[in-house]
């Protein structure tokens, strides 16, 4: 493949630009729909745009005796784990073909990265609460993704059984929703999305009102501006890889309508995390770890069960 | 005979035994002679090593039979081992100029490095089975005198591996004798057996045995944490780490592929020990306190990955596992060589006592932040591209393998619990802020001869990740791989690490464009209290240390949380250190024994009579007969 069209995939379409834009769009959604929940007017449509660009014009702190490299460097990350996440998954839903067997377990992998950035951040901001944070994001990883793996082999086994293929593309082709091992993987996936995402309730990492921001503590203008930028990505990346997982994909080939249609799934799946953040309290680090490892993997390995047998 | 010894296959192992035996031999007032003959005889055998990987893949010579015992044979799998074996000897020869200087005995530490590097080479080369055994138990040897280099405290340690290697050598003796028996032949690539003999399946069992100990699989892996804790860190780097996990899954690949073709049965269970030790060892290793220690759990739970792709028994698997373990060796000895460092910058392991040397040890920092992300698959570094073929290869076999989904997500959670380890070492490291204890040192980044073998794995960790197909696996894996590879679909490690910088370019970008092009350096904030004895106008001077994050009790959690509690109890007791089992049992009986040994004069003369009245009657009754 050319270089250059691969660079430019990566930076414009459908990578960093195109997935920025929509994501700053999903992060409106999310603020419209809480604002409703809690019966206010909610913010222009323009406003999470505003916001990313305010922080570029702060001015940037780094904490005294930090390690101001991996500092600055741990956003670009989040930032460049979540273009690459992105463009497989786009990849597989707009260019038909592409992609390549096992990129499922590539775009899972490379969609911790975004955690991984804001753990190395909060570590090398050398300040307690921003290590307790960055420990808490850790062990929230470790809880969600025993979990996660599990749910997503569900798909993997269907796709792998109907069409002998664990491409992404050729996933999005089959609709493992339709069957009862899917809905529950389903479930299992979407809890650990808001787990991924760290919103209410698994949001013990930045918990603001006893870590005033944990992770992030430190933080400020452009590189707290990139990380508030990845979070916006991965909140339409995560949804958008779990319809094409589990939901029968985009459709873009069949036209206009049903590639809508298809948006408007990832749009339910993001206004379903946003009612449970609107409506749940934060649970504690040991709490969530005891959920993920204790009855979400006990549905996730129902699931697969029942995904064995064909159900 | 000088033209025998002088054959390019005999070559790689003569000359290092004995450029062992003159660095043993010299005055230790010519000690720049002996690290030039340590570091020069090893580089010249890797170049040794490289001529014959070339010449073979030229249709060059690939046998040589001297007499029966003396039958060597190269293909290039051995080929494959054997390069990694000289590279990681160059490596660790030049890194323990500085990590051992000062220390007692180091004409006897180079010789014996020299002679493992020597007979590691010829343990791979070995055609006949005699001649095989012969050099895996003199690797028992030089491993046990090795890990007694780390003096007193060492020899505990030394023992009970000798003690755990030995007794799977014996396994392996076995194994060896029942393959002669049931074939009659002694040359390994005239045996292969089928699963059709109850006899041929002990074989393959005691074959396996050898090979799972001397990689340190569980549940034979005891030996390696308590090596890697006592042992010189530049011994774990280098035997541990990395050539004892090369021949071990030399040993493997061979019994796997080759001597022995595996039924449903054993395959998965060794899927099964695969998946244990993968999260197992990973649980161990996180709520380590001690770095060593630490490293030396995931060098045993690395190797499940290794075992999970050769046991499934697909050619891309198979690829993955010997891929993964050449990858191993180098992330692997690179944290180990760091640690080494700062062991010997900060006089200590134990993560408690450390803190902060991101800063004072640059070049260490960031070959270990590599090395940790490149253990714990996180791509486009080497460690995601061997695990990623490892889990085509599992998926690939599917049913073939048995419980394949269990298999997968064992692997896949080994990495995220991989991951959370390293984070902690990272932190704790590294990062955080130091304890006063630790601020007072004067800790500087080590020498050109220590920095560069650590760095230079690391950055081969990001090519062989990046490149991993043009490289690594187009001239060493592939060639190796018994079968066909069919890869159903290739991680796309150059395009994708193209995407990457491309993110990371553009943020640079906002950087350049932004204030973090010259950012402030203020205080942290941590809600008011200070974390550090600073003059701030206005107020008193405050000290303030409670409020040290040191990062080792991050996993406090889910240390005390309800079955692992049990887990990591029953790991306190030794429970699942067959060394310690095996002497609780032996001592069980010793003991009965034991209450035989009264030395009372009386007793002892009952049982003689006694005793001599059995042999009378059972005289008499076979003579009555």
């Amino acid at each position: 493949m050319n270089p250059a069209v691969i660079i430019l995939k990566a930076l414009i379409f459908p990578g960093l630009l195109f997935t920025a834009v929509l994501g700053l769009v999903t992060s409106w959604v999310d603020r419209f729909v809480t604002a409703r929940v809690q019966m206010r007017v909610g913010p222009p449509f323009l406003q999470p745009f505003y916001d990313v660009a305010k922080l570029m014009i702060k001015e940037t702190c780094v904490p005294a005796g930090g390690s101001t490299w991996l500092f600055l460097g741990a956003p670009l990350v989040g930032l460049s784990g979540v273009t690459l996440g992105a463009l497989v998954v786009w990849s597989a839903l707009l260019f038909g073909g592409r992609g390549f067997s096992g990129d499922v377990i590539v775009a899972l992998y490379v969609l911790t990265l975004p955690a991984v950035g804001v753990i190395l951040g909060s570590f090398a901001s050398r300040n307690p609460l921003a290590s307790l944070g960055g420990s808490r994001e850790m062990k929230l990883l470790l809880s969600y993704e025993l979990p996660l793996a599990l749910a997503v082999l569900v798909p993997v086994m269907q796709s792998y059984a109907a069409v002998q293929s664990i491409r992404l593309a050729d996933m999005a082709t089959q609709l493992p929703v339709a069957s009862v091992s899917g809905v529950l993987a389903l479930v299992v996936a979407i809890l650990c999305m808001q787990a991924k995402l760290t919103l209410v309730p698994f949001d013990a990492p930045e918990a603001e009102t006893e870590l005033t921001g944990g992770a992030y503590m430190e933080y400020s203008g452009p590189p707290l501006g990139l990380f508030k930028l990845t979070r916006a990505m991965m909140l339409v990346t995560m949804p958008l890889f779990l319809v094409t997982v589990f939901c029968g994909g985009l459709d873009v080939a069949d036209g206009v309508l049903p590639a809508l249609l298809g948006l408007l799934k990832v749009l339910g799946l993001v206004v379903v995390i946003v009612l449970i953040r609107n409506t749940a309290p934060r649970v504690r680090t040991d709490q969530a770890v005891r959920f993920f490892w204790g009855p979400v993997t006990l549905v996730a390995l129902v699931a697969v069960g029942l995904g064995m047998m064909g159900l | 005979m000088m033209e025998m010894l002088l054959h390019p296959m005999i070559l790689p192992i003569t000359l290092p035994v004995v450029a062992g035996v003159v660095c043993l031999l010299l005055p230790r007032q010519l000690h720049k002679v002996r690290d030039i003959i340590a570091v020069g005889a090893s580089a010249v055998t890797l170049l040794l090593a490289l001529r014959l990987l070339v010449a073979l893949r030229g249709g060059g010579l690939y046998t040589f039979a001297a007499c029966p015992l003396v039958n060597l044979r190269l293909d290039a799998l051995s080929g494959f081992v054997m390069v990694a074996i000289a590279l990681f000897g160059v490596l660790s020869a030049l890194y323990s100029l500085g990590y051992m200087a000062g220390r007692e005995r180091l004409n006897e530490y180079y010789a014996y490095l020299l002679w493992t590097v020597g007979i590691s080479c010829g343990a791979v080369l070995a055609n006949h089975f005699l001649l095989l055994l012969i050099f895996w138990g003199m690797l028992g040897v030089t491993l046990y005198l090795m890990i007694g280099m780390g003096g007193s405290k060492a020899s505990a340690a030394a023992k009970k591996t000798f003690i755990v290697i030995g007794g799977s050598d014996c396994l392996l003796m076995l194994g060896i004798a029942i393959a002669w028996h049931v074939t009659g032949r002694m040359l390994m690539d005239e045996v292969t057996l089928t699963m059709t003999r109850k006899l041929n399946v002990l074989a393959f069992l005691c074959f396996t045995v050898a090979a799972l100990a001397k990689a340190g699989a569980m549940p034979f892996h005891s030996w390696v944490p308590d090596c890697g804790e006592k042992a010189p860190l530049s011994v774990s780097a280098f035997l541990p780490a990395s050539l004892d996990k090369l021949l071990g899954i030399y040993l493997l690949a061979r019994t796997m592929h080759g001597l022995f073709v595996a039924s449903y049965a054993l395959r998965v269970l060794l899927m099964l020990v695969g998946a244990a030790t993968v999260m197992c060892a990973v649980m161990m290793a996180l709520v380590q306190h001690d770095l060593r220690r630490l490293l030396a759990y995931h060098a045993v739970s690395q190797v499940g990955y290794m075992v999970l792709g050769i046991a499934s028994g697909t050619a891309i698997g198979m690829a993955g596992g010997l891929f993964h373990m050449l990858n191993h060796a180098m992330y692997k000895s690179s944290l180990f060589m760091c640690a080494g460092s700062v062991e010997r910058q900060a006089g200590t392991c134990d993560l408690d006592r450390l803190g902060g040397l991101g800063r004072a040890m640059p070049i260490t920092f960031v070959s270990c932040l590599v090395a940790a992300m490149a253990i714990s698959g996180v791509p486009p570094l080497n460690g995601f591209a061997s695990k990623w073929m490892v889990y085509q290869g599992i998926i690939e076999a599917g049913n073939q393998s048995g419980p394949w989904v269990i298999w997968i997500v064992a692997a896949m959670f080994g990495s995220a619990l991989t991951l959370a380890s390293f984070v902690k070492i990272l932190h704790a490291v590294f990062l955080r802020k130091p304890p006063a204890e630790a601020e007072r040192r004067n800790v500087s980044e080590v020498g050109f001869s220590m920095w560069f073998p650590t760095a230079f794995l690391g950055l081969m960790c990001l090519v062989f990740g990046v490149f991993w197909k043009r490289l690594p696996y187009t001239f060493l894996v592939e060639p190796a791989v018994v079968g066909e590879v069919t890869i159903p679909g290739l991680w796309w490690g150059a395009p994708a690490a193209l995407v990457l910088l491309a993110g990371i370019a553009a943020g640079l970008v906002i950087y350049a464009l932004t204030t973090a092009r010259k950012p402030r350096v203020c205080a942290t904030y941590i809600g008011g209290e200070l974390m550090e004895a600073a003059d701030i106008p206005g107020e008193a001077r405050s000290d303030s240390r409670d409020v040290e994050v040191s990062g080792v009790d991050f996993y406090r959690t889910i240390e005390t949380m309800a079955p692992f509690r049990g887990f990591y109890a029953a790991a306190r007791q030794k429970a699942f250190d067959i060394y310690d089992v095996g002497t609780k049992i032996l001592f069980y009986f010793v003991d009965i024994l034991r209450a035989a040994h009264t030395g009372l004069l009386p007793t002892y003369l009952t049982w003689l009579v006694a005793g001599m009245l059995f042999v009378v009657w059972w005289l008499v009754r076979a003579g009555g007969g």
